[in-house]
């Protein structure tokens, strides 16, 4: 097998646009102020005006710079009127566990495709996954906080807005979102605040909030998300290092890694298994997302009752983590018909019901609201904790789009926590 | 030979005039009547290594038979015992079945199981087949061929052999995902990468054989009238045999078995294999169906082995030694 | 014999000269693209100084471009930094684990080959067993016994102990783990050695009045030295590189071991490059016994021709 490192389609699917010294040395100029109108991922040497596509750099979608993600000339949406592909399986990557398997069987019923979950624990994960050479995939399940890499690191494709009629189920503010407007790329798929899961029939004092993971009596009993932003995030806001989770400052950041070395010694464990290791008894505390809470009932081990679970997030709304995922396309995906499908089934309300009896996870769409969720029972009282309402994410803190060299810091002080501190 | 430990203790070694070697008092004492020490009888049966052997034998082996015991468990517990079913084998179809939706075989079961099986033993046999004459093939390439080239390929074709699997996956992963693209991780990277790893040892094993067979029945042949070629096939192919069968087992097992080099390579959930399967879902929510999933595999691999047993022990018949020993020969 | 092999060979028919060597090529060939090729991609990888817009590093085959930023972080980090604990774990996990290897595979190998008289083929078949069990079933075995409910919690609790939680991140069960794993690939090779030890050596050493401790400490123990240390080698070798056994029966970042920082870092994008300088780092110290073992196997493939 003959091989010319120089030959052009040998090269590696996307240009050379970073030295990595320069994410090396940190996030010097990645802090540079967040909020102003469509921040570009710094890349050094590269003005951030060159063509989308042939520049690497992407645009930091912000609440109050909202971004439309460009379509590319050789990126376009697929045909109107399309009949699904006959197609054996719909490759599904996703978290384990994030989709009710009854859903995913009345899909193979109806459209004749087996729906195979290849699963990942976090988005670093999922973009390895996607990005390998050869890799197909039809739907994938990626949050804000890696729309633009995707988009303009050409993994997405554009939707057919004319296959995606349920669309309109969808809670107003995500028809049209601020890290995707006009939903080209993306439709909603959850919501959900991060806080801690507990078992409440063994945890003391529950108002410890955060800082149960840090205390003793729980130690080889708790864990943390195996995710660097929320981890690292959990313990700046734990021990007020900052209210801004998604700060490039290497001093913060080293900071709430110091903090999560602490539970080291602790014996924390680091994983996204909490609605079933809480509620079987592995754990007495987890970081967790509020769906995990909800979707714990289903197991319990014997003699636990749903009383049993609890969920902490913060009595202030403004210190609330809220977050949301959406499902996209792939643009690897050889049956873009029968993802479109997939997508517009899942924002169907009944579907989305039993999606949300199994996951745990709100689906934001206005029929399925707070209060109808919890009059149809699947909230019960002591989870009420867990619930999320659209007015929430107006104050709450959200993750966003990091340059790489931000996103590195996170993952290299978070490697440096799972590798046993020092 | 002479300095092999033989002195009593506290005595100096004595010799007569001619050299001979003189035993000091205490050896040539006669035993005592009746009762003798153990640590003084070397002939009495070894008590204690038989106590540490079949202890170990059990430590060994009686985790495997519990962990086939939960695949019977009537409970999504892998740890307590609740009672017998076997639903986790077929046909948790029932509503509010235990296995509903999970059980290996059957309507009410869970797919991604067997697709795993099925993806491991295709891969196990395909990997045997491309491995094994290739293999083979440089074994005796290696052996025959003397040359500077040949130490030279003699010594990349032993690496594999004691590279960690954890360096070879994460090598071909790297090359896989940057220079060829073209093959792309998922079955064919799976191939490649079992294969990769299976050619040095059926190297290993084959050339074990040709050594010992040495080249006087090629050389009789070939002085016979045959030529080299026909030598090869008529004669020396014929007594590698139970070496190349040996291997080609050898080599599904360890395919079936491999579990690093798997993981770095498939692409989607539609090319996992069963310990790649295995390993993912014990992280996340293990049930018994794992449990049974493992055993239909062990069940597998020992009817193989007992097949090859029996293969062996028939074409052994009457060439003395054992077909066991043919299968622990492997001395990697 | 190479004499009589050369004249048949050149007599009978000049075109088989190429024949070893062709035959050669298929597997050499082989191993080149899809082993040396991706041992050098490893270096491409820790030693590039590109990234791509997901910030995964974009290999530099060529050598000229190479930039050792990375590695020297990595090795900065190994001796005082982010891995080294990492390192001390394997080191000491993987040395108490090839103790025990020893303590409990010797006496055991030694009594197939060597004691065990009318049950020997059953011996070895249950030796062999694990050896052709999968892997990852044994470990899930254990997963099992060890849980909270599981058997093992059962006989502490019927000896009045608290329960523990094995599975919590103790160092003695990630230990124990990786005994129960690799000792079967102690046992079997040496084994296969000590089975082929002359047995009129042993004879001589008794008939000549040694006791058992002494013929064994003076002959079977040397005899057998290089067989243990063949056998220690290649239980060394998968153990090194083991990240599997650790996050089954722990995976705390309390027990981490470093084969489990190269697999994260491998598998993910932004800490690749670091993942890579880890498998070199790591293959550096592993070269060591692959050196003397297939200075070993080479002597012994020399002397058996």
């Amino acid at each position: 097998m003959p091989f010319d490192p120089s030959s052009p389609d040998r090269a590696p699917q996307w240009r050379p646009q970073l030295h990595r010294r320069d994410v090396l040395k940190g996030g010097a100029f990645a802090a540079a102020g967040l909020g102003a109108a469509p921040l570009l991922a710094a890349c050094g040497g590269d003005d951030g005006n060159s063509p989308a596509g042939s520049s690497g750099a992407y645009p930091l979608a912000r609440p109050d710079a909202p971004v439309t993600l460009p379509i590319f000339d050789d990126n376009q949406p697929i045909e109107s009127g399309l009949q699904p592909e006959k197609a054996d399986a719909l490759r599904v990557l996703n978290y384990a566990d994030y989709m009710a398997p009854g859903v995913m069987k009345d899909f193979q019923e109806k459209y004749g495709a087996e729906v195979q979950v290849t699963p990942y624990n976090n988005y670093d994960e999922m973009l390895t996954k996607i990005s390998a050479p050869g890799a197909e995939f039809d739907v994938v399940f990626p949050g804000p906080s890696v729309m633009s890499r995707m988009v303009y690191g050409k993994l997405l494709q554009p939707f057919q807005q004319s296959y995606l009629p349920n669309l309109k189920n969808a809670w107003p503010e995500y028809q049209d979102p601020w890290y995707d407007q006009g939903s080209q790329y993306s439709v909603p798929y959850t919501v959900y605040t991060t806080g801690i899961g507990y078992r409440s029939d063994r945890v003391s004092d529950p108002s410890e909030g955060y800082k149960m993971l840090w205390n003793p009596e729980y130690s080889g009993k708790m864990g943390v998300l195996d995710d660097a932003g929320e981890a690292l995030g959990m313990a700046m806001l734990a021990w007020d290092i900052t209210q801004d989770i998604n700060t490039g400052d290497p001093e913060l950041i080293n900071a709430a890694k110091d903090k999560l070395n602490e539970l080291i010694p602790l014996g924390v464990k680091v994983d996204i298994t909490q609605y079933e290791t809480i509620a079987n008894g592995k754990f007495t505390v987890h970081q967790a997302w509020s769906g995990d809470m909800i979707a714990a009932r289903w197991y319990l081990a014997q003699g636990a009752t749903t009383e049993d679970l609890g969920y902490w997030v913060p009595e202030s709304k403004s210190d609330v983590v809220i977050g949301n995922d959406n499902i996209c396309i792939p643009k690897s995906s050889p049956s873009p018909v029968l993802a479109h499908t997939f997508l517009n089934e899942v924002l169907d309300n009944q579907i989305a019901e039993k999606n949300f009896n199994w996951n745990g996870y709100q689906p934001p769409l206005d029929k399925l609201n707070a209060e109808y969720l919890i009059d149809e029972g699947y909230i019960t009282e002591n989870l009420m904790s867990a619930v999320v309402v659209p007015e929430d994410f107006a104050t709450g803190i959200k993750f966003y789009e990091q340059t790489p060299a931000v996103e590195n810091l996170y993952l290299a002080a978070f490697q440096e926590f799972q590798s046993g501190g020092n | 030979m002479t300095t092999v430990g033989i002195d009593a203790p506290g005595a100096e070694k004595t010799w007569d005039d001619t050299g001979r070697y003189v035993p000091p008092p205490a050896a040539i004492k006669p035993p005592k009547k009746g009762f003798v020490p153990p640590w003084r009888n070397p002939w009495r049966r070894p008590y204690v290594l038989a106590t540490i052997t079949w202890l170990y034998i059990l430590w060994s082996l009686v985790p495997v038979l519990i962990a086939i015991q939960f695949s019977f468990n009537d409970s999504r517990s892998r740890s307590s015992w609740n009672g017998f079913t076997t639903e986790w084998y077929c046909c948790g179809t029932e509503e509010g079945s235990i296995a509903e939706g999970t059980s290996v075989f059957g309507a009410g079961a869970n797919d991604a199981l067997l697709t795993a099986l099925q993806n491991s033993l295709t891969l196990g046999v395909v990997t045997t087949l491309i491995a094994v004459p290739i293999g083979t093939a440089l074994a005796l390439g290696l052996t025959r061929w003397r040359s500077r080239t040949s130490n030279v390929a003699n010594a990349v074709s032993l690496f594999p052999l004691v590279t960690p699997e954890l360096v070879l996956g994460s090598a071909l992963y790297l090359v896989i995902t940057t220079l060829y693209t073209q093959i792309g991780l998922g079955r064919n990277a799976l191939i490649l990468g079992h294969v990769t790893f299976s050619i040095s040892f059926i190297l290993v094993i084959v050339r074990g054989r040709l050594v010992s067979i040495g080249s006087e029945f090629e050389t009789a042949a070939q002085d016979l009238g045959a030529t080299r070629i026909q030598a090869i096939r008529t004669v020396l192919l014929p007594m590698l045999i139970p070496a190349i069968f040996a291997s080609a087992m050898i080599t599904f097992a360890a395919s079936l078995d491999d579990f690093v080099v798997s993981n770095f390579l498939f692409g989607d959930a539609s090319q996992i294999t069963v310990p790649v399967l295995l390993y993912s879902a014990v992280k996340a929510a293990p049930s018994p169906a794992l449990n049974a999933l493992a055993t239909i595999l062990l069940m597998g691999t020992l009817t193989a082995l007992l097949l090859t047993y029996l293969v062996l022990r028939l074409r052994r018949r009457g060439e003395g030694g054992s077909a066991l020993d043919d299968l622990a020969g492997v001395e990697m | 014999m190479a004499v009589t092999e050369a004249t048949a060979g050149g007599r009978k028919d000049a075109a088989t000269r190429f024949l070893w060597p062709s035959l050669a090529v298929p597997g050499t060939a082989w191993l080149l693209v899809l082993f040396v090729v991706p041992f050098y991609g490893i270096m491409a990888v820790a030693f590039s100084s590109q990234l791509n817009i997901l910030g995964q590093p974009i290999p530099a085959w060529n050598p000229l471009n190479w930039d050792f930023t990375v590695m020297g972080q990595v090795i900065d980090q190994s001796i005082n930094g982010t891995y080294r604990s990492a390192w001390e774990h394997t080191f000491i996990y993987t040395g108490i684990a090839m103790s025990v290897c020893v303590l409990v595979g010797y006496p055991v190998a030694y009594y197939v080959a060597r004691l065990a008289r009318g049950n020997r083929g059953l011996l070895l078949a249950l030796i062999l067993a694990p050896w052709w069990i999968n892997y990852l079933t044994r470990m899930l075995a254990w997963v099992g016994i060890l849980g909270d409910e599981g058997y093992a919690n059962d006989i502490v609790g019927f000896f009045g102990f608290a329960k523990v939680d094995w599975l919590g991140g103790q160092w003695y069960v990630v230990v124990l783990a990786l005994v129960y794993g690799y000792l079967p690939f102690f046992i079997v090779p040496l084994y296969a050695y000590l089975d082929r030890i002359d047995q009129r050596l042993i004879e001589a050493s008794r008939d000549l009045g040694a006791n058992t401790f002494r013929t064994f400490f003076r002959v079977t123990l040397p005899l057998s030295r290089i067989g243990v240390i063949t056998a220690l080698v290649l239980t060394a070798l998968p153990m090194f590189g083991d990240y599997y056994t650790n996050t089954l029966v722990s995976n705390s970042p309390t027990t981490v071991m470093v084969g489990n920082s190269i697999e994260e870092s491998i598998q993910s994008g932004f800490s690749r490059g670091q993942g890579a300088s880890l498998v070199l780092l790591l293959s550096a110290v592993l070269l060591i016994f692959m050196a003397y073992y297939l200075i070993l196997t080479v002597r012994a493939s020399r002397e058996a021709r």
